[in-house]
């Protein structure tokens, strides 16, 4: 397979490319060239020494013979971050569940540790993102959704610890993992230049999507009451429900991170009349609807309107709007 | 834990000995007979310690055993075995017909070894994988330990004790579960509430209530009410519980203030019905609310489990995972053991 570019340039390969349209793209491209299965055989030891050339400085590249190899574009570094960091927090689901399968669930440290390093490869992600894209990476579908991703695992350590949830790991996993697979999928294109960066703006941008990864958390937590609710209801007492917290607990969890999430989103818009948007910006219309929609739930809570089961199931179905929401405004 | 060099537990458990009694051996009424009281187990095993040959020793009493732990240096394990029943005898003033009656097992090395160990996993307990047990053991070698009546072989013995006991249960399910109607209601009343939050009511005064109504205090409920026809048996109840007595009439009155609810009166027909919780729930700002039913007729309509945020079960559903529990404990049985083997194997108890 020949390849266009050369171990020397890789690291502006890697922001060429990631300029280009990002990981899954990258990608594409590459595997459209290939035609027999020598070729492809090639184009997968060359795809694994771009791992490792990634790791490797530049001042020992330059001197290797190595160097006269030609390989495909290299696979940029911030995707190497999110890719292992989605690998992490797939790898938290599979040993959860193995556990949790086999009855031999305990809150050790494993699942803690793992949910660590997925947050530090979530952090380095969002930070050489930032670097490339020269702002902070909130433009895009993609780049939201692993904002969004890495917000709830930080809340998850913040929240989780404070309420004693256990198993709330357990749960916030496959949420992340589904979210930064989309991301990844979506691939990462890059940004208009900024001439300067209004700090009220990105606080803004910031806040509200903290606010969704407090509702995300909301959500996920009420998926935890009623699983938990069921197995009370049911009689089924068995591993499962041994593991998870008691339900008063969880629906005041589920209180507080709706209380929380509303409150952050309230920050973002008031902040947002500071930046004399026009009311009729789509982000903004669908930020209003959806603060609506959870001060609504906010208020059935605090004047116990419904039912704590309802009130979960509100949680957990009301996340489908600033889900669905994302996807709109960035793809208005 | 330090490397234990296998060749010195071979040659310490060639001295160690194990004398005692149990409830599968002994019946309660022989059992009572020879029970150490806690402020005599000091001098007892001072006592044992003292006896010829004997270099060290530990005793361990509960409702449920006697054993005797030991290290000497006669001739023979069975001349040790023979000590220490004497010693049983001379200490408790046996009548010879009770002496003969006293069904003894005596062990020796690996085999004392592998009792304890089974003994501290819970594993010889009546209910099995119970955690109890482990403290008693814990303080009866504490006690030892300060009277002096210990040395390396004991020492070493209960240390690896522990650690096999901690290993047991943390690499096995032998605990997960509950094994008795009290435990189950424990076990349901942490999963709705917040314990130490958490106040109880019983209607009706019946023993079973009394017992679920102990469990959850012994485990931190805030505070109990006793509702009973006989208003009588409920302040004699209260009082023994630190509780507040209720008329019965009254009852339904204090339902939107308690999170747990026993109910084992002996109606012949419902005593709470729908209407009267449903009634409640909204009151409650629709916390939830436990309801334990054990009485035979039922006391509670089987349709108040309907209403959200209530969670009714009857003696049938508490007794079905009790024993669920227990039979998941017996399932954990040959994993515990093949631990314990493994650990007997591993500190030279027994040859590979």
């Amino acid at each position: 397979m020949r390849a266009d570019v050369s171990f020397e340039g890789s690291e502006a390969s890697t922001g060429q490319n990631a300029r280009k349209g990002g990981f899954i793209r990258g990608l594409t491209d590459c595997q459209k060239q290939p035609k027999t299965l020598f070729d492809r055989l090639g184009g997968s030891i060359a795809f694994l020494a771009q791992g490792f050339a990634v790791f490797v400085p530049s001042s020992l590249r330059k001197g290797s013979s190595l160097a006269s190899i030609t390989f495909p574009p290299l696979i940029p570094l911030t995707s190497i971050f999110l890719l292992a960091a989605t690998l992490t927090f797939a790898a938290a689901v599979v040993q959860a569940l193995l556990a949790l399968r086999s009855g031999r669930w305990k809150q050790d440290n494993t699942q803690i540790l793992l949910m660590a390093i997925g947050f530090v490869l979530q952090t380095a992600f969002l930070y050489h993102r930032g670097q490339e894209v020269g702002q902070c990476p909130m433009k895009s579908l993609p780049d939201i959704l692993v904002f969004i991703g890495w917000s709830v695992v930080l809340l998850y350590f913040l929240v989780g610890s404070g309420f004693r949830l256990s198993l709330l790991g357990v749960f916030t996993a496959p949420l992340v993992t589904v979210v930064q697979g989309l991301a990844l999928l979506q691939g990462f294109n890059p940004y208009a230049v900024k001439g300067k960066i209004n700090a009220l703006v990105e606080l803004h941008a910031a806040m509200a999507l903290i606010a969704y990864a407090a509702f995300a958390l909301g959500c996920i937590t009420g998926i935890m009451y009623l699983v938990q609710e069921r197995l009370l209801k049911q009689h089924r007492i068995g591993g499962l429900f041994y593991q998870l917290p008691p339900i008063q607990g969880l629906a005041k969890a589920i209180q507080r991170l709706v209380s929380l999430g509303l409150v952050l989103l309230s920050l973002a818009l008031a902040i947002s009349f500071a930046l004399h948007t026009p009311v009729s910006n789509p982000k903004l219309v669908f930020s209003w609807i959806v603060w609506g929609l959870y001060a609504v739930i906010a208020f059935f809570m605090w004047r116990h309107v419904t039912s704590p089961r309802r009130t979960a199931w509100l949680a957990v179905v009301g996340f489908v709007l600033p889900f669905i929401s994302l996807w709109i405004v960035t793809h208005a | 834990m330090p490397e234990t060099n296998p060749n010195d537990s071979i040659r310490a458990a060639g001295s160690l000995v194990c004398v005692g009694l149990n409830y599968k051996t002994t019946p309660v009424d022989v059992r009572e007979r020879l029970a150490f009281p806690e402020a005599l187990v000091p001098e007892a095993v001072k006592n044992i310690r003292a006896l010829p040959g004997f270099a060290e020793s530990v005793v361990l009493s509960t409702c449920n055993r006697v054993e005797l732990y030991a290290s000497h240096e006669l001739p023979e394990a069975a001349q040790s075995h023979e000590a220490l029943r004497n010693f049983l005898v001379s200490h408790f003033e046996l009548q010879p017909e009770h002496a003969e009656a006293m069904a003894l097992y005596k062990l020796d090395a690996a085999e004392a070894a592998r009792h304890l160990f089974r003994v501290v996993s819970g594993l010889d307990s009546m209910v099995l994988g119970e955690t109890e047990i482990f403290g008693q053991v814990k303080a009866a070698y504490k006690t030892a330990l300060e009277t002096g009546s210990t040395g390396k072989a004991l020492n070493k013995l209960f240390q690896q004790a522990f650690a096999v006991g901690k290993r047991v249960r943390n690499d096995t399910m032998i605990q997960r579960g509950s094994t008795s109607v009290g435990s189950v209601a424990v076990d349901l009343a942490e999963k709705v509430h917040d314990l130490k939050e958490c106040r109880v009511m019983l209607v009706g005064a019946g023993e079973m209530s009394r017992t679920c109504a102990q469990s959850l205090l012994s485990r931190g409920a805030k505070s109990i009410i006793v509702s009973n026809r006989s208003y009588d048996k409920a302040v004699e109840l209260a009082t023994e519980m630190k509780g507040q007595a209720m008329k019965f009439d009254e009852w339904e009155h204090a339902l939107h203030e308690v999170d747990v609810i026993i109910s084992s009166t002996s109606a012949p027909h419902f005593v709470i019905r729908k209407e009267h919780v449903e009634q409640v729930m909204r009151r409650r700002r629709w916390e939830p609310l436990l309801i334990i039913d054990i009485a035979v007729p039922r006391d509670v309509e089987p349709a108040v489990n309907n209403i959200e945020g209530v969670y009714l079960y009857d003696i049938d559903a508490l007794q079905a995972i009790a024993d669920e529990g227990r039979r998941e404990r017996e399932r954990q049985l040959a994993l515990c053991d093949k631990i314990i083997e493994e650990q007997l194997l591993k500190f030279g108890f027994v040859g590979s």
